[in-house]
Order: C-alpha cells, then structure tokens, then sequence
C-alpha cells in the first residue's frame, strides 16, 4: 500500500521508509507538517496511510497533530497514525473527537518495537483505532471514578485493551483466552459502567475513551 | 553688664541686706582676691606686653618685627582666653573669650597676615593696656581703704585725743580724737567691699566688653551656625536621595538581569530538551527500528540483516558522540577538571579557524569563581562557533586575562576579561534569540558587561567582562 510520512527526523524517516519498504509498501517521505498538508492537496492522490509525528518544524510544538486533524477534516476516511515523543493527553482528545475509524495515536517509542508498530500500521491502515497503551494506562492510572473499582482484574485488561482500540478477537488472542469470554467480560464491562452494548469497535473505543476522559475533566463537564 | 553679673559679683549694690552684710560676703571675698591676684596678673602681662611691643617695634626694620607682631597677636588671644577663664573663677560669673576668627581661604600671605585683621585679637590687647590702669587703681583703692580701716577701728587703741599742730595725717587724727577715727574706721569697713565688688564689677564689664562677643557677633555666629547647619542637613539629604537613586538603580538593575538569568536557563533547559529530543531520542528509536529489521530479516535474509546491524552499529557510535558533545554543552567537564585554560585550549583544538588563545597569569586565573569561568568558557565557545559557522574568517584571538581589582564601588576582588576576535565578514548579531544574547544575559546575570563590535565591513571583537568574587 501506499504510505505518507512525515517526520522532521531524516534518521528516523530514514528508519521507518527502510522498515514499511522492506514490508512491501510503497513510501514517500516529507520533512514538514506543510509539505504533508500540501501533498495531500488532492483528493485523487490519497495514501492509503499518513504516519506523522506531533511535533515538527517551524516551531517544533504540535504540528504535526494540527496537519493529522485538519486532514482527516477534508478526507473523512483517510486512516492517519500519529507518532508522539511522549504521552499528552490532551493531543489524544483532540485528535479523537471525530470519528476514530482509521485513527491511531501511538508513542514514538513503539516504533522500535517493529512487530507491534507494523500491526499497528495495519490496522489504522484497515480502519481501525489503534490508541497507545501508554495513553490508556495513563488515563486509567488517573480515573479515580466508581466503577472501574467493580471491575475485576480481569475486566481491567479488557477495558484497557478495548481502549487501545482493538477488536474483541485481539484481545482474545491477547489474553489467550476464547472468543466468547471476551465477549462475556466485554458485556459485563459495558454493564458495569452503564455504556450502550454496541457491536461496534470503533463506537465502543469512543465511548470507553469518553467515559474515561470525563474523570479527568476537572469539571466534570462532559464533553 | 547684667542683673545677673550685679548679684553675683556686686550683691552690696544690689540690696541694701547684701549691703549690710558686705563685709562677711562671699562676693567680698572674691572681690578681694580678684583685686589682688588680677593686679599682680595684669601687671605681669602688662610688663611682658610691653617688652614685647618695644623688641617688635624695634626689630621692625630687619622684618623680625612682623613676625613678632603676628606671634603677639596670637598670643593676645590665648591671653583673652586665660583671661576669661581667670575672671569666671574669681567672680562666679562666665566670662567667654570671643573664639579666634576662622583663617579665610586665599593666598600665602593673605592667610599669613589675617590673624593682624582679627579686631578680637587688638581688643585683647587694648584690654591688656587698660585693664593694667583700672586694676592698680582697684587694688590701690582696696588695699589701701582697708587699711585705713582697719587702722581707724583700732585707734581707740593706740590714739590719745591732743591738740596738737598739724604736720601729719597722725596729727589731724589726733586732734579729731579716737572715738570719730574708730566711726571712720567702721564705715569704711563697709565702704571697702563695696569698692572691691564694684571694682571687681567694673573689670567683668570690662572683660564682657574687649574679650567676650558683643550681641551682633553672637548673632551673626548663631546665624552662620544656623547656616552651616541647614547645609549640612541639606547636604545630607542629597547625599541619602543620591544614594537612594543608586539603590534603586541597582534594584531595577538587579531584578532585571535575574529575569535574563532565568530565561537564559529556562532557554538552556529548552535546548537541552530539544537536543535530547531531537538527537538521542531519535537516534535510539531508529536504531530500534533498525535491530527490528534485522530480527525479521535474520532468518529469510542474513545478508540483509547484517546491513542493518552494520547500520544499527553506525547508529549507536554517532549517538554516543553527540551525547558527548551534548554534555559538553551543559557543562564541560575539561574545566572543572583542568581548569579554563585547557578548556579553552580544547575549544580552539575543536574549531576549525585556527585560533590563538592568550591566557594571562594562570594562577589569577584559576582563583576566579567557577561561574565567571564558566560564562567565560561559554563566551568563547559561544563566539568560536559563530566565527566558525558565519564569519568566514581565516583566524581568531582568544584573550583571557585576570585583573585584581580593589574598589569602593565593588564586592569583586577580581575581574575576568575575555576578549575574542575574528578577521571575518563581522556584522555578527546579538539581538534577542540569538545565541549571543543568551550569553549577554548570563554574563548580566553575574554583573558583568558585554560589548558586541562586529562593524558591517569586516573582523569582529568580542569583550566580555566578568567580576569574580573569590
């Protein structure tokens, strides 16, 4: 498939464009969150995957995040994989107040784990939401809320599994485990912590991603 | 001549019971010692004064004379002194010499000479003269009226009543009898204290007039002291404005170069993240990614897995060489283990202009603070690393030198200069943000200057000047 990168770090580029080629893609490298912008000006010419780093030239802040959000506001379903030097977040929220089918935020640090930056890679690239484990353990660690404590330590794996994004078959080859005990904990999860039982992968990351995140808001307020 | 100096010294003139009493009177008594002790005094001055006056006159014309006047006339104002203070003891009342007039400021002879315009000095003088006539007529007029009292009260004791032919003043006492002699004898008794206080009265008078202030010169000293006093107050007061100026000068100053030294730290930290960031951390994810190859690579492509970890291998040399330097950028370890002549020895190794360094005494130069030499090392690497990169200069001086310092104005013993210069294109910039800024901050930080001489036309100088507290 075809791949867009943009990552201001020619080593790091470097890296990544020798790693998906030797996978069998097809890659294009650019070095600003602008050149990114500008080769993805035409809806013809669309990668079947953006890979870009939050922070980037000119002022090395956000971006690359700002790029990631403004296209997936002009191409809906184009699947974009955000890199980040470190856990933030606030950059998680903002990047999945849309639609989170083909969406992924992981740290820069999986990339050196190739096997899982590549099924990260392929499973953005399919339409699905990758949200690093990092993140959610983060938000997870921070979410004194009732609720989660009625979860059992079991349930807790799969709530932080659904949150990463994956689908119910994954986590049952995650906690090798059957399909249907997944499906089972999943039921009593949602149960638990009053979200509408939905088939739907990608509803269901929003939703637990949403019920997490209200926690955290100082506030309370829902978003 | 006050109400005070009449009941003190003339009481008998004062009441008609001081009158009374007169005789037995302390103030009698020290009316008589003052006719006495004063006479012999004023006689002794008076002869001495007058030796003197007749020697000066004299030598006048070999030029002794004015100097002998000049001495006269200082001595006439310790005597106006002594005479004073001869006075307050022997009347009870003060009697204050009036103080030597202040020499005025000008010329050698004009200062030479004043003491001949002091009219204090020839009042003491004219005192002198006059005191030496009223005095014998008050001790001739005492002594001799006591005598005759005294003689007159005993004549009932030696004197018959005659009548005899006069020829004698015992012969005109004779024909009066003893008994009107005695009457005679009795009331001058009375009559001598009265003479002696009013004589010891007269000279006080005297005194307050030739050697004391008169009202108009008390005035005019309380006014100028008044005077020196409100300039000395107002004097004061600008000095404590002044000084107050200063303080809040170094205030402003002293909170300004704080902020600059924290955004300098702060702007320090960012780039220190930002190398970390851009560099190690990069450089360690590709070279993660690269041994992720290689591992998937290993079993199905052995040679290409080898290229990888040849790649990977590169990878971690070129990441252990920029952390070095990177923490060469925190804080060189060359000096502070060899000190800023090595580092910066070191500095001039690694640019690739060559470079002179002039290091000055050594020994001076090791006694400064580290946080002078510390901006110091920064100041050159900072400004090698401009000439290197923009000035495209065939060669740079380093100077460095170390003065000792002793001020008033400064805590500092010491102070650190370093001067760097370059033969280059100049128009260096030291505006905000650059790199040079940040170190003006630092070096304001640590009250020192910095000034930037970089003209459009070519070579740039560099001075930097630090103080070193140790």
């Amino acid at each position: 498939m075809r791949i867009v990168i943009a990552e201001d770090s020619v080593l790091l580029l470097d890296g990544l464009t020798r790693l998906l080629e030797a996978e069998g893609h097809d890659v294009a490298g650019c070095s600003t969150a602008d050149d990114l912008v500008a080769a993805l000006a035409s809806p013809a010419t669309l990668p079947d995957l953006v890979i870009t780093d939050v922070r980037m030239p000119p002022t090395h802040t956000d971006e690359g995040l700002r790029a990631a959000i403004h296209l997936r506001s002009v191409h809906r379903s184009l699947p974009v994989l955000v890199l980040s030097q470190y856990v933030e977040q606030r950059y998680a929220r903002e990047l999945f107040t849309t639609d989170p089918r083909g969406l992924g935020y992981v740290l820069k640090d999986r990339v050196a784990d190739v096997e899982e930056f590549l099924d990260a890679v392929a499973r953005v690239a399919d339409g699905g939401t990758v949200i690093d484990p990092e993140v959610v353990a983060q938000i997870l660690a921070r979410t004194p809320r009732s609720g989660t404590e009625r979860l059992t330590a079991r349930e807790r794996e799969v709530l932080t599994l659904m949150a990463e994004g994956r689908s119910n078959t994954a986590i049952a080859d995650r906690l090798v485990v059957g399909l249907p005990a997944v499906e089972k904990h999943v039921t009593s999860i949602l149960a638990k912590l009053d979200l509408p039982p939905d088939a739907d992968d990608h509803r269901r990351v929003l939703a637990v991603l949403r019920w997490l995140d209200q926690t955290n808001d100082p506030n309370g307020a829902h978003r | 001549m006050t109400r005070d100096d009449l009941r003190v010294v003339a009481p008998a003139l004062f009441s008609l019971r001081e009158l009374a009493l007169a005789p037995v009177s302390p103030a009698t008594l020290r009316a008589f010692s003052q006719a006495v002790i004063g006479w012999i005094w004023l006689i002794c001055v008076g002869a001495a004064a007058m030796v003197y006056v007749s020697v000066s006159v004299f030598t006048s014309p070999l030029g002794i004379g004015l100097v002998l006047a000049l001495g006269g006339v200082w001595v006439a104002h310790w005597f106006a002194v002594a005479e004073a203070a001869r006075l307050t003891a022997q009347t009870g009342v003060d009697v204050v010499a009036a103080p030597r007039r202040p020499n005025p400021r000008g010329g050698f002879w004009r200062t030479a000479l004043s003491p001949l315009a002091d009219g204090r000095s020839w009042a003491a003088i004219g005192y002198a003269a006059v005191s030496m006539v009223t005095s014998t007529i008050a001790f001739t007029l005492v002594i001799g009226f006591s005598a005759m009292g005294l003689a007159g009260l005993g004549a009932p004791l030696y004197l018959e009543h005659r009548n005899v032919p006069v020829h004698t003043m015992a012969d005109v006492m004779s024909n009066v009898g003893p008994l009107p002699v005695a009457v005679l004898g009795l009331l001058l008794v009375w009559l001598t204290p009265v003479v002696a206080q009013a004589s010891a009265l007269a000279q006080v008078t005297l005194g307050r007039a030739l050697l004391s202030q008169s009202a108009a010169e008390r005035a005019r000293a309380a006014q100028k002291a008044a005077e020196a006093a409100r300039w000395q107050a107002e004097t004061a007061r600008r000095e404590a404005e002044a000084r107050a100026r200063h303080m809040v000068h170094r205030a402003e100053h002293l909170t300004q170069t704080r902020t600059e030294a924290v955004s300098a730290a702060d702007d320090d930290r960012r780039r220190i993240e930002r190398d970390l960031h851009d560099g190690a951390q990069q450089r360690l994810v590709a070279l993660g990614v690269e041994l992720g190859v290689a591992r998937r690579q290993a079993a199905t492509d052995p040679q290409s897995a080898v290229a990888a970890l040849d790649h990977a291998h590169a990878e971690v040399k070129e990441t252990l060489a920029e952390l070095r330097d990177l923490v060469r950028g925190i804080h060189p370890a060359v000096l502070a283990d060899r000190g800023l002549d090595a580092a910066l020895s070191a500095l001039a190794a690694r640019t690739p202009v060559p470079v002179e360094v002039v290091v000055g005494d050594p020994q001076a130069l090791a006694a400064c603070g580290p946080s002078a030499q510390a901006a110091a090392y920064f100041v050159v690497a900072e400004a090698l690393t401009n000439t290197a990169k923009h000035a495209h200069a065939s060669s740079a001086t380093v100077e460095v030198t170390c003065e000792r310092r002793f001020g008033w104005d400064t805590p500092a013993r010491g102070l650190l200069r370093v001067v760097v210069t370059d033969d280059g294109v100049g128009g260096a910039d030291a505006s905000s943000g650059t790199g040079l800024d940040g170190l003006r901050a630092r070096v304001a930080a640590l009250d020192g200057t910095f000034d930037l001489v970089s003209p459009p036309d070519g070579g740039t100088r560099l001075t930097v000047e630090v103080p070193c507290v140790s």
